[in-house]
């Protein structure tokens, strides 16, 4: 795969992100916050609860999840109505719902500033408050934009104007990579490691199936590198308000830089792993 | 996948930032041991795992749990709290206690409670009460006596100031040996205080300044105590002389300690 010498506007190569920055706990009335940006993408999320009873039509034997998308400026559209429902249902995958039964916790999502990969941001901004909020929780997840150029090669993480020229994209969010006391020899080998199973995966515009599994694949080592990211921000337990807690990585997967050949279907995705795959115009021709 | 640095599993995650989805402990391993799992662990099959971000904590010899702070409470059976009283009802009053439902405190819950001295208590009247059920498809139960069934301390609160902190920092000042900041402070002045695991904090002295003074000085412990100790330490000296009071409410405002 070729796919190293791409050229883009910021200078990045194909699968460097952008300056992550989390910081939480901001909101002083919130029972969970945290601000999460990729470059010049930043995203407030709030958690409020959980609150006593359910919204009709919810299951009442189990938590619901009521997710808020406010954009930067005017009214929710379509677009940010299919996000908070994409939003929802991956929150849901990774809480715990039986925990507290007939509550519900509420997240709102506010945006402040839209420069590419706004979901993959606020997917991530979420889940950090969440857990500022102690809201019991399987697994983190963690989102990643991965978008196919015209030029066939796949880039990590696009901008805004990277966006608007990629022939299509597809976000995916993975579980994060968990210490884990157990032995990881016997588990890897019958089944794979939880890290590799995938939360969610929307894909838009037309992508070869080589091209989406390259996608996967691409997003997961990034992923992992976000996780960790993840890990650290929450081990420096800065309390409250009294220094915003701010961590820039900016990183260079060493590991990408000598990608091995693509060997097709062989990606060790399991079926088991998918636990829910919202495919929205998944629009793959066979090769 | 070789993204990450596969070192050799942990063999202990005690005492270390565990985050949701991490595995402590393997059942398999520890066949025949019972042991007792706190606030942020799950059993998932033969293991052990995380579900709220937090440092792991031991008490041997098998008490296992995460320790975290955060604004909401989980109500927890020998929970001390300070609950505040929305309704009442025939049978019960309805307490706030942060957690995610009202709690039930009987109108029998209290020493020598019987249908003919039922307390009179007002909608928003602050309560220092002991959780006796914890369960959470119920609402939690509460109670204004101990196991003996003595009021103990427990009961209204009045006069004085509440103020809300985190689950943290409200064990923090409960902790033994007695907080540092509370001792300091109690050698200068004279204050009663109640701390609710919930995350309230009551104060009361026989002055409005004292009072006043010992509040901000425990908010404002949550915001740097876990920082510097020998800093909240210095600031609570500080916080008893009159002169320094400016000091103190210009650090307490919000938006300065953001700085």
């Amino acid at each position: 795969m070729g796919a190293m010498t791409v050229d883009r506007a910021d200078g990045r190569s194909a699968n460097q992100l952008r300056p992550l920055a989390c910081s939480r706990n901001i909101l002083h009335r919130a029972h969970g916050s945290a601000r999460w940006s990729q470059g010049d993408t930043i995203v407030l999320a709030a958690v409020y609860g959980p609150k006593a009873g359910t919204k009709k039509g919810e299951n009442p034997e189990k938590a619901s999840i009521e997710v808020i998308w406010k954009p930067k400026t005017g009214q929710i559209g379509k677009l940010e109505k299919e996000y908070e429902m994409i939003l929802k249902r991956t929150l849901q995958s990774v809480c715990l719902m039986t925990i507290h039964p007939n509550t519900t916790t509420s997240i709102i999502v506010q945006v402040f500033g839209d420069d590419g990969a706004l979901l993959p941001c606020a997917i991530n901004a979420s889940c950090a408050a969440l857990v500022d909020a102690g809201i019991p929780l399987k697994h983190l997840a963690v989102a990643i934009c991965c978008g196919l150029t015209e030029g066939g090669s796949v880039i990590l993480d696009p901008t805004r104007a990277e966006e608007q020229k990629i022939q299509a994209f597809a976000y995916l969010v993975f579980p994060n990579s968990p210490l884990s006391v157990l032995p990881s020899a016997p588990s890897a080998e019958d089944d794979a490691p939880i890290e590799n199973g995938i939360i969610t995966s929307v894909t838009h515009g037309v992508m070869p199936v080589v091209e989406y599994f390259n996608c996967l694949e691409r997003g997961r080592a990034a992923c992992a590198k976000i996780s960790e990211f993840h890990r650290r921000s929450l081990e420096s337990q800065v309390p409250v308000v009294a220094r915003k807690q701010t961590f820039e990585v900016l990183w260079w997967p060493h590991t990408l830089t000598a990608w091995p050949e693509f060997h097709g279907f062989a990606c060790n995705l399991s079926e088991a792993d998918v636990l829910t795959v919202a495919c929205c115009c998944m629009d793959m021709p066979r090769t | 996948m070789n993204a990450e640095t596969s070192d050799a599993p942990p063999t202990s995650l005690v005492d270390r930032t565990v985050v949701p989805g991490d595995t402590v402990l393997d059942l398999t391993a520890m066949a025949n041991q019972t042991i007792k799992l706190g606030a942020g662990l799950r059993q998932d099959c033969d293991t052990i795992s995380v579900m709220k971000a937090g440092k792991l904590r031991l008490s041997k010899p098998n008490k296992y749990w995460v320790e975290s702070s955060h604004k909401r409470y989980v109500p927890c059976v020998q929970d001390t709290v300070l609950g505040i009283v929305v309704d009442c009802k025939p049978d019960n009053f309805l307490v706030d206690i942060k957690a995610p439902t009202l709690a039930f405190l009987p109108v029998l819950a209290f020493e020598g409670g019987t249908r003919r001295n039922i307390p009179k208590f007002e909608t928003g009247t602050l309560l220092y009460v002991r959780v006796v059920k914890a369960n959470n498809s119920m609402n939690p139960e509460l109670s204004c006596m101990d196991e003996t069934g003595k009021a103990a301390e427990f009961g209204q609160l009045k006069d004085g100031y509440m103020f809300e902190t985190s689950t943290g920092l409200s064990r923090m000042l409960l902790g033994s040996p007695t907080c540092p900041v509370l001792e300091a402070l109690g050698k200068k002045l004279s204050y009663e205080i109640a701390v609710g695991l919930n995350g309230r904090v009551w104060v009361n002295a026989s002055s409005a300044s004292t009072v006043i003074l010992t509040s901000m000085r425990g908010s404002l412990s949550a915001h740097i105590s876990q920082l510097r100790p020998d800093v909240s330490l210095s600031a609570a000296r500080m916080a008893c002389n009159p002169n320094k009071t400016w000091w103190l409410l210009v650090m307490n405002h919000p938006n300065l300690l953001l700085l």
